[in-house]
């Protein structure tokens, strides 16, 4: 495959793709001053290294890749090089325009085929983990190239086989960050690591799906492992986590019951009234009334 | 029915049991909660989230197994870790997380206050070695370090008396917890003066001393109607997990009983009438009920070396998890011969407590020859694992004799690990299966205090259990002799280099503190 790069806007492959803003491939045979200039883009850009060995700082924070390692850079973080200058050797990326949410998540557009659960669990992995450099990952390499054949050979239903393409691409990284981040050796490790991801967003409306995926893991096992691991089923444990939170911002008089619930991820004070009532024996009020007259 | 319930707050989460009046499991329930290493040497817990898991086990235990078959519950007895600090203000609002036994951020203040006569003497007093574990020095550490928390305390409590306030609203701690906080005279039974003037506390900053039987009150109202309970339901605070698995072994009675726990950690403990004096403070002396005191050391290096090394060498491609790797190490093990042709291991990975008490202390294989194999290793670890234990034991014996071991705990009770107890103390082992020593302790109390069971003493022998017991190989005891006596020598040996290494690790640290966890 020889180097090109394909730019949206200006690369007719890509008039049917508003969503693919580059695609390239790069082969740099000679050390050349500023011949990689600070960059910071508005899409999600993912690189594979074919050949050589490359140092680069991804929002400041150095990363050496080697071949078949991956750099995974999320919309407007920088990427730069020492004195900007590209060493020897040779990659493939795409950037992909995402949408972005106030949450700092991003999601994929109306091109996608996710669903939208699945793709808000992919997006969570992506926001919860943050890890730009993924190892020994060839897979990102050949869909890329299948990108590539596609939008050069245009043959019957193209488009569509891009798109999936692009699906593929996010399912298979979001899947290599769970397995690079947790290792199913140890369990109380990954489930430490997912209960600081709820902790860090009670608000966010979890999904078992959503959870299981942070580490890497399908349902019906995550489901089980917790169960085994916790006594509780994953929902229930969260519901934990949340009617404990609740109990200690009752203790404070400044936030309003209401705003306690949607904290902590009740849709409404109806709902964690019942649920606190359920469990603790009080209405949360009474509870808030009691506990400062008494205790 | 009637029905004892028993409630086990353990450092990884809630275990609620139920029991018949005669000592049969009706059901039980777990809820996990979770340990956070805020910072290195930190480890801490978030007391609302216990009693909310607790509250939730509780009622669901119930819901299950005592509502639906109308079954009464004739008291709840509460067990709960050892040497966790919670400070909490006027109204009983906890001020901040819990401190749990095994943070170390006092590692100074114990150095200092053990090398000092003082320290000495409140060992002398209160029976519990002078270390970070103790609520002794972490509470000088909190009004050393966080002046604000320690200026609005309005009590210590342990994690044990806070779940039991919420529920009750008295603020109650047994002997044997009080006697774990480092600030208990053992031998009067009231707080001791030196140690809270050391401490910069007064005595009513701490719970109400009271006798393990003793009842805290009842349920508060709201308690009672969502667990539905009657208001007068039993609440027993109970005793601490160390002392109710003593108990729960049957060795209460009679002198020359040893009980070993292995979890992740470890404990020999031996019970008697008296405390045990150790000019070396390497013993804990823990009061479980007037005149019954358990004494014993703890080790950090137990099944928690295990896993270290299943997780760092362990077969993960064809074995899925955890348990089925380590079951394949374990049978591997048996392949070698006893004494793994001469591999030794010292098991120090997280420093030592008894009897070495060196927190630099490190791990180390040693006579590692060109014929050793990976086998070899698995092998010597758990050997090396065992030897520590057995020099625990050593040391206990040159004060009270052991006739005879039971084994408790995970790790302990793998038959493979209790026959090489067995061999290497040269003593029969017992081991309950089956048996949850601690909530079982828990249940002994219970009973004993409705009149099932005449007195504690009376208990050893009930119920009757199915015994395994293991005999000890004399052959296999003679190779351990000879190994072991370099392992003691060693320990002895390396102390030097341990610190040297030790200071090397800690100049040459990795910045990036985050990396630095222990197991949650």
């Amino acid at each position: 495959m020889n180097q090109f790069v394909l730019n949206h806007g200006r690369s007719p492959e890509l008039a049917l793709f508003p969503h693919i803003l580059e695609l390239g491939m790069k082969k740099n045979g000679s050390i050349q001053p500023n011949s990689f200039p600070a960059t910071v883009a508005e899409g999600l850009r993912i690189y594979h290294i074919l050949e050589g060995r490359f140092e680069w700082y991804i929002n400041h924070q150095p990363h050496v890749f080697y071949p078949g390692d991956v750099a995974l850079i999320m919309p407007d973080i920088p990427l730069s090089s020492d004195n900007s200058v590209l060493t020897i050797g040779s990659f493939i990326w795409i950037q992909l325009a995402v949408q972005k949410l106030d949450t700092g998540h991003i999601l994929p557009d109306k091109w996608s085929r996710l669903s939208d659960s699945e793709a808000a669990a992919i997006s969570k992995i992506l926001f919860v983990n943050n890890l730009p450099a993924l190892s020994r990952f060839n897979e990102v390499c050949s869909i890329i190239k299948c990108i590539y054949t596609e939008l050069f050979e245009m043959q019957v239903a193209y488009q569509t086989r891009v798109n999936h393409h692009i699906d593929e691409l996010l399912i298979q990284v979001s899947r290599k960050i769970t397995r690079q981040t947790h290792s199913t050796r140890d369990f109380p490790q990954a489930f430490t690591n997912l209960e600081m991801a709820l902790r860090q967003d009670l608000a966010h409306q979890w999904t078992v799906e959503e959870m299981a995926g942070l580490v890497g893991m399908g349902t019906t096992l995550f489901t089980e492992k917790v169960k085994n691991f916790t006594g509780f089923s994953p929902i229930n444990y969260l519901i934990n986590i949340r009617i404990s939170e609740a109990i200690r911002l009752l203790k404070r008089a400044d936030i309003s019951v209401t705003d306690i619930a949607l904290d902590i991820g009740f849709y409404s004070s109806q709902h964690f009234s019942t649920t606190f009532k359920k469990l603790t024996g009080y209405r949360p009020s009474e509870f808030r009334k009691n506990h400062l007259r008494n205790i | 029915m009637n029905c004892i319930i028993t409630v086990e707050l353990g450092t990884y989460g809630v275990k609620v049991f139920v029991y018949s009046l005669d000592g049969q499991v009706i059901g039980s329930m777990k809820g996990h909660y979770p340990t956070f290493h805020t910072q290195p040497d930190y480890s801490e817990q978030d007391p609302e989230q216990i009693f909310i898991t607790t509250l939730y086990v509780l009622k669901n235990v119930l819901n299950e197994y005592i509502h639906p078959k109308k079954h009464t519950v004739a008291s709840i007895c509460f067990c709960g870790s050892m040497h966790s600090v919670l400070a909490v203000d006027i109204k009983g609002n906890p001020l901040g997380n819990a401190i749990t036994w095994a943070d170390n951020r006092a590692k100074k203040e114990a150095q200092q206050l053990r090398d000092s006569p003082l320290g000495k003497k409140l060992y002398g007093e209160t029976g519990t070695p002078i270390h970070p574990m103790s609520p002794l020095v972490k509470i000088a550490w909190l009004r050393d370090h966080d002046r604000e928390r320690f200026a609005s305390t309005s009590k210590f409590l342990s994690i044990k008396s806070y779940i039991i306030h919420q529920l009750t609203g008295e603020y109650m701690i047994d002997y044997s917890i009080a006697s774990a906080t480092g600030l208990l005279n053992i031998h009067t039974v009231n707080w001791e003066d030196d140690a809270l003037q050391y401490a910069g506390i007064t005595a009513d900053k701490l719970a109400v001393v009271a006798p393990i039987s003793s009842t805290a009150g009842n349920l508060k109202k709201a308690y009672q109607q969502s667990l539905r309970l009657p208001a007068d339901t039993k609440i027993l605070i109970g005793s601490s997990d160390g002392c109710l698995a003593t108990l729960g072994d049957g060795i209460i009675k009679g002198e020359g009983k040893a009980s070993i726990t292995i979890e992740d950690s470890g404990a020999v403990r031996v019970m008697g009438t008296s405390v045990l004096q150790d000019e070396q403070m390497r013993f804990f002396n823990y009061l479980l009920a007037d005149n019954y005191y358990i004494s014993g050391g703890p080790t950090n290096n137990g099944g928690n070396i295990f896993e270290w090394f299943t997780r760092q060498f362990g077969d993960f491609i064809h074995q899925f998890d955890m348990e089925d790797s380590m079951g394949q190490l374990l049978e591997d093990a048996t392949n070698v011969p006893t004494g793994s042709d001469g591999l030794l291991f010292m098991p120090y990975l997280l420093g030592e407590r008894a009897p070495i008490w060196n927190a630099n202390a490190k791990g180390a294989y040693f006579g590692i020859n060109i014929k050793h194999e990976r086998k070899h290793f698995i092998r010597a670890t758990i050997e090396g694992i065992l030897y520590e234990i057995y020099s625990i034991g050593k040391t206990l014996e040159e004060q009270r004799p052991i006739t005879s071991l039971s084994v408790n705990g995970s790790f302990g009770t793998i038959p493979f690990c209790s026959q090489l107890i067995a061999d290497i103390f040269n003593k029969p082992v017992q081991v309950r299966p089956q048996l949850h020593s601690v909530s079982f302790g828990a249940y002994i109390l219970s009973a004993t205090e409705m009149g099932v069971y005449q007195s504690l003493d009376d208990t050893a022998v009930k119920p009757a259990e199915p015994l395994h017991v293991f005999t000890p190989n004399e052959q296999h005891h003679q190779i351990y002799a000879d190994y072991f006596r370099i392992f003691e020598r060693l320990s002895d040996k390396l102390a030097d280099e341990f610190e040297a290494i030790s200071n090397l690790q800690q100049k040459y640290a990795h910045s990036d503190k985050s990396l630095t966890h222990d197991k949650p």
